[in-house]
């Protein structure tokens, strides 16, 4: 960009070029999706002890028709998974803000925390509720009829897993990065892989059967954190 | 008056600076003056030029503070800004549109 005179005589291929571009760097110099990354990775680790050395409970139901249906669950991962996210959320909007703000641009990233902490509180709560009440009867959620031979894909859609590959798909948009938003839906698909331990625990029940998936779903928001942070200091590097 | 979208275009944000910082503040929501002045390779004086044009007209508003000891001013788009950025767009694309379909 120049300083010399211009007026209505402007080729308009030449401003819209312009527009197109300065509106690139600017989102370019936004986007810190590494953060994130980076923070939902360490949440999903840590989780791991919790898992691990946290209690477990057993709640069971009679169903109608004779039998019982029971559930059994962390009790510590149900409290830990909504307290972290929340706080992985704010820190997120925290480090958006204060990034930005040294930059000199706003953010767009209040829309994505908010989207995120109610993902986190309405997976949280309803995950609690399942695990407590055993569905011993049909449900009918949106488009699916869930009945209790469904109770693993109730339990997936309301896991912590599907709530941040969900909180990431609002972050894609909000950055508008089809790299991110492909991410996202894989991470959202593989809270559907089922079987909790991905059948690699031999010794079952175990209390870190649940390890291996969130070793593999940490391992995947790390690695993609770096690559994001690598490609986006490249990205600005080019803009500049 | 004819229908050429020439004539739609506002002289004061068919320019080139003009249309940089309203571009920018629109992506940005907020953006600060020295990023402005970076991005657009303007000198300080001549980006307060371009400022105050766009400010009289209400397309922006301008608050001046403080980050610690440090004066910083934010530029934020208005409504009629935004109105008046996405009519410059749209009348941009016509013409480019007219002037491929003449083969110019």
């Amino acid at each position: 960009m120049t300083t010399r005179p211009a007026g209505a005589g402007e080729e308009p291929q030449r401003l819209l070029a312009d527009h197109q571009r300065l509106a690139r760097q600017v989102r370019a110099a936004q986007r810190v999706t590494w953060f994130p990354l980076l923070v939902l990775a360490a949440v999903t680790f840590a989780a791991v002890p919790v898992y691990g050395l946290g209690g477990f409970a057993r709640t069971c139901r009679d169903q109608p028709g004779g039998g019982r249906i029971c559930t059994l669950y962390s009790t510590a991962a149900l409290v830990y998974w909504p307290i972290a996210l929340v706080l992985a959320y704010v820190a997120i909007a925290g480090f958006y803000l204060r990034r930005n703000r040294a930059r000199g641009v706003g953010t767009r990233v209040l829309p994505y925390v908010v989207v995120g902490i109610v993902i986190a509180v309405v997976t949280g709560t309803a995950a609690t509720w399942f695990f407590t009440h055993p569905p011993v009867r049909q449900y009918h959620l949106v488009l699916l009829d869930l009945g209790p031979g469904h109770g693993d894909l109730l339990f997936q859609l309301f896991s912590p897993t599907c709530a941040i590959g969900l909180g990431l798909v609002a972050l894609a948009v909000v950055e508008r990065s089809r790299a991110l938003f492909f991410l996202a839906l894989a991470y959202v698909a593989f809270a559907f892989v089922p079987g909790d331990d991905l059948g690699w625990v031999l010794t079952r029940p175990s209390p870190w059967g649940g390890s291996p998936r969130l070793v593999i779903g940490g391992t995947v928001l790390l690695l993609a954190g770096l690559l994001f942070a690598a490609g986006q200091r490249r990205s600005r590097r080019g803009t500049a | 008056m004819t229908g050429h979208p020439a004539n739609g275009l506002d002289d004061v944000v068919h320019q080139r600076v003009r249309l940089g910082i309203l571009t920018i503040a629109h992506e940005a929501r907020q953006v600060e003056f020295g990023y402005l002045r970076e991005s657009l390779e303007l000198t300080a004086g001549n980006l307060s030029q371009h400022l105050s044009v766009l400010e009289k007209a209400g397309l922006v508003t301008i608050e001046k503070g403080y980050a610690g000891k440090r004066a910083r001013t934010w530029i934020t788009l208005t409504a009629a800004g935004t109105s008046a950025l996405r009519e410059e767009i749209n009348q941009l694309k016509l013409l480019i549109h007219q002037v491929d379909g003449t083969g110019g």
